[in-house]
């Protein structure tokens, strides 16, 4: 039986092995149809009926459920993640295990069209070593990406030592950037 | 960290490889994993026998939330009786639409881990309740 207990692991092995055999534009759908509107209806259920309470609701009991080393920050307008310690990310380097080589990618993935069909947008980055930070807004606000520590103030990840030790990817307004450091 | 919401997700992975390449593309994405992704356990099988095989599905279901499940060994031979399949059971639970052949995983994959094991593996029922056996060459499952 394929459990829970490893999921990740296998998640990680099925993206690489999706990638190997029908190539990134069936992986990406993959993320979007098969774990965004499939899997994750739950969490689009939320988020469309509720907005920035159903990502509360949601992200409160699914990382919480995961065992994730993080900090939700709600403010006006705006819904924000910090993550210390990825429970996903951190079972794969717990565990030797790295199949495909951008395992991260696979959030906004499944969380991008979920936020674009509800009319959110999202300002994220993650360093490839289980953390990163997530600032979600309604699409029609112009704000970008807040400084560090003006949010979240001593929790925004991006003031951690060991946050610029990870090769970083942006996302600005849910579209990849440049990387560096935010 | 064994979320149970993750077999949402196994589900929906096994629907999306179906509905888009076909059956065929499935039974090739299972043995792929029980080739590659399981490769250690097969190592770990072979190496430890049907001790290790017993050892591994008591841990196994005792961390999956949600089962009931007995596994004993007879001889040459590790059953394995699900009286209420962990996974079956949360996404029926959640009135989650189950692939017809979500079951058909278990036969191919642990099928292939076992014969990378010098073992043979059998299954009977499905459907949220079944048997599994893990021989010896030459072991029948009753």
């Amino acid at each position: 039986m394929i459990g829970c207990q490893d999921f990740c692991g296998h998640y990680d092995w099925t993206f690489e092995y999706l990638h190997r055999e029908y190539g990134d534009e069936a992986l990406h759908d993959y993320w979007e149809q098969a774990i965004s509107r499939d899997s994750q209806r739950h969490a689009r259920a939320l988020i469309s009926d509720k907005g920035f309470q159903g990502m509360s609701e949601y992200w409160g009991h699914t990382l919480v459920e995961e065992e994730a080393g993080y900090i939700a920050t709600e403010a006006e307008g705006l819904y924000r993640i910090d993550m210390y310690r990825c429970p996903s990310l951190g079972f794969l380097l717990e565990h030797g295990l790295r199949h495909y080589h951008d395992y991260c990618e696979h959030c906004m993935g499944w969380i991008a069209p979920i936020m674009a069909e509800n009319g959110f947008s999202i300002d994220h980055a993650h360093n490839h070593r289980g953390q990163c930070w997530w600032e979600i807004r309604r699409a029609a606000d112009s704000k970008g990406p807040s400084a560090p520590g003006e949010v979240a103030g001593d929790h925004d990840v991006r003031l951690r030592e060991d946050w610029p030790a990870g090769e970083e990817h942006l996302f600005l307004r849910s579209r990849r950037a440049v990387s560096g450091p935010a | 960290m064994a979320a149970p919401d993750f077999y949402f997700a196994i589900n929906a992975t096994f629907r999306f490889i179906e509905e888009r390449w076909g059956e065929e593309a499935l039974n090739r994405y299972w043995e792929a994993m029980g080739r590659g992704y399981f490769a250690p356990l097969s190592a770990r099988f072979r190496t430890g026998g049907l001790a290790a095989v017993e050892a591994y599905w008591r841990d196994f279901f005792a961390e999956e939330p949600g089962g009931e499940v007995d596994v004993r060994r007879e001889g040459g031979r590790v059953a394995i009786r699900v009286r209420r399949c962990p996974a079956i059971h949360h996404l029926r639970t959640h009135g989650r639409e189950i692939l017809p052949r979500y079951c058909q995983h278990c036969r191919v994959v642990s099928g292939v881990i076992a014969e990378n094991a010098g073992l043979s593996f059998a299954m009977e029922g499905g459907d949220g309740a079944c048997e599994q056996w893990w021989m010896e060459e030459g072991e029948g499952k009753r």
